[in-house]
């Protein structure tokens, strides 16, 4: 694995870090839930303040992972349209490095930059609301499982998108099939949620938690199955 | 080094290479020849162990494409004709990323090395996205060298380089060939390939159509002179026709006369054809005989597959 933690490295310190402008663009995750703050001011302590908390928590953590799955469609069929992605390939690396490099070089900023997204909203609304009815709203259990599913959102999604990058010719089809991809598990994942959260007092979150981890292991195997370097590189 | 062994690759319908077989000995430049659209990328990709074979297989070093790409895949070195870079990244970077990638024992001596051999020493920390095309083009090569492969596969690479700059390629690639190295070259440059290549590979459609030594090819067509003369012209094609060979005007500079003919059996027809311009009266200014260039032998050759 160091190989693919290298490839990892590469990504974050230079696609990532190395590129200012990716910043500027970031910066939009901290405003949408600042503006959500802004139009909220002044409600009432209750269960529609509740409501806009945890929305506002939601939003926060889940945002940059969406734009993390569309991040690593976009940089992967970008790879293969610059034709930087054949030196890799002909590298004495495995295709699963590849695959698990490039997935982590994404999963951990975006991790990172949803839990600061989170946090900046966590104090943003304890300025707004106070401390007692956000923390009312926002258990630690809560806050958790937000972050634990951005995680497994953005490694189940990010397999099959890498997949679906690695299948097409070109970057435009790409990037449509993984929007349509991330609009079908996002779905399904709030979906699953929100049935989840009804079931056995909470405990359905928990058996959510273990399905989404299962089905990413489901996924990393899929990925390490159809992500096969003879087959990328026939559609370069 | 090099043992392609009937070798199919496919894509859906298309035979990209069909039943292919050649090699490439330790010390040796191979030139694969073929116009755009013949296979020559599909094979070196296939030779360097990112593109599996349909049928058939290659052995490098020994190793199979098919048994062991990794290990393949770590004795090619490939130099494409794009550079492809990461460009947010200095040129030290990069090369130390690549070094990791292929196990280099000391990274940092052998990417000193390189530079100095391909003048990129000054600017090992720049960002590669502000370097000129042949600067790209000179660090795609170094990327190829770092591991110091025992096989080169070089697709077009002297593309955007100056001439300068491709004369040190040239030098580079023979030095390289006096160290043993295994290189294909896959290239449209037949100038280049007839400097430097001990063999050609010739494919068209997929298929190869000829393999053989550099000079065997350019010897293989009818020989042929050139003669230049002064002298009346109409008396001169005469005594040319009256020679017997098969003449073609030649344009020239100073008024002289000049003209190409088969020099079939070249003791026999170049002494008929001296003795007949004399005896009209010309006066001879040279002749000579010419060898076919590359590209007139390969594009005989590509004519004769297609017919």
């Amino acid at each position: 694995m160091r190989k693919a933690w290298l490839i990892a490295w590469r990504e974050i310190r230079w696609e990532i870090w190395g590129d200012r402008g990716s910043f500027l663009r970031q910066g939009v995750f901290f405003l949408v839930p600042l503006l959500l703050i802004l139009t909220s001011r002044g409600e009432a302590p209750g269960p529609r303040l509740d409501r806009t908390i945890i929305l506002l928590a939601a939003q926060s953590a889940l945002l940059p992972a969406i734009s993390g799955v569309a991040l690593i469609a976009s940089t992967f069929s970008q790879e293969k349209e610059n034709g930087t992605l054949v030196p890799l390939l002909a590298a004495p690396i495995r295709d699963l490095d590849i695959v698990v490099g490039k997935l982590v070089g994404m999963l951990v900023p975006m991790t990172l930059l949803s839990v600061a997204t989170l946090a900046v909203a966590y104090l943003a609304s304890i300025w707004t609301f106070g401390a007692r009815a956000v923390q009312h709203a926002l258990t630690p259990e809560l806050l958790y499982a937000l972050v634990v599913v951005s995680f497994f959102y953005v490694l189940s999604t990010g397999a099959w998108v890498l997949v679906v990058a690695a299948r097409v010719r070109s970057s435009r089809a790409a990037q449509q099939l993984s929007g349509i991809l991330i609009a079908i598990t996002l779905g399904a994942f709030a979906t699953a949620g929100a049935v989840a959260a009804t079931l056995w007092d909470g405990w359905g979150i928990l058996a959510l938690a273990a399905l989404i981890a299962a089905l990413d292991l489901v996924a990393l195997e899929l990925a390490r199955r159809g992500w096969q370097r003879s087959e990328v590189i026939a559609r370069l | 080094m090099i043992e392609v062994r009937d070798v199919t690759r496919r894509f859906g319908r298309l035979i990209a290479i069909a039943d292919a077989s050649f090699s490439v000995a330790a010390g040796e430049i191979v030139a694969l020849l073929g116009p755009n659209g013949a296979g020559k990328t599909t094979m070196s990709r296939t030779i360097a162990g990112i593109l599996a074979p349909s049928a058939g297989d290659v052995a490098v070093d020994g190793l199979s494409v098919r048994a062991d790409p990794d290990r393949v895949r770590a004795r090619c070195g490939m130099v494409t004709d794009a550079p492809s870079l990461y460009e947010r990244m200095t040129l030290r970077a990069y090369l130390g990323f690549f070094c990791g990638l292929y196990d280099v024992a000391r990274p940092e001596a052998r990417i000193a090395d390189l530079c100095a051999l391909l003048g990129l020493t000054p600017v090992l920390e720049r960002r590669l996205g502000t370097f000129s095309r042949g600067m790209k083009q000179k660090t795609a090569i170094a990327r190829a060298l770092v591991h110091d492969p025992p096989v080169l596969l070089l697709d077009e690479p002297a593309t955007a380089l100056d001439p300068e700059m491709t004369q040190t390629l040239r030098e580079l690639i023979v030095s390289l060939r006096a160290r043993h190295r295994a290189i294909l070259l896959c290239t449209h440059d037949l100038d280049e390939a007839q400097r430097i290549a001990d063999r050609v590979v010739i494919v068209d459609r997929g298929r190869i159509v000829r393999i053989a030594s550099t000079a065997a090819l350019r010897a293989g067509g009818r020989p042929r002179a050139v003669v230049v003369v002064r002298g009346d012209a109409a008396r001169i094609r005469a005594a040319l026709v009256a020679a017997g060979v098969a003449t073609e005007a030649l344009a020239t500079a100073n008024g002289d006369l000049a003209y190409r003919y088969d020099a079939d059996g070249a003791a026999e027809a170049n002494t008929r054809v001296l003795r007949a311009l004399l005896e009209a009266g010309a006066s001879v200014v040279s002749l000579v005989d010419e060898e076919r260039t590359l590209e007139e032998a390969y594009l005989a050759t590509i004519r004769e597959a297609r017919s």
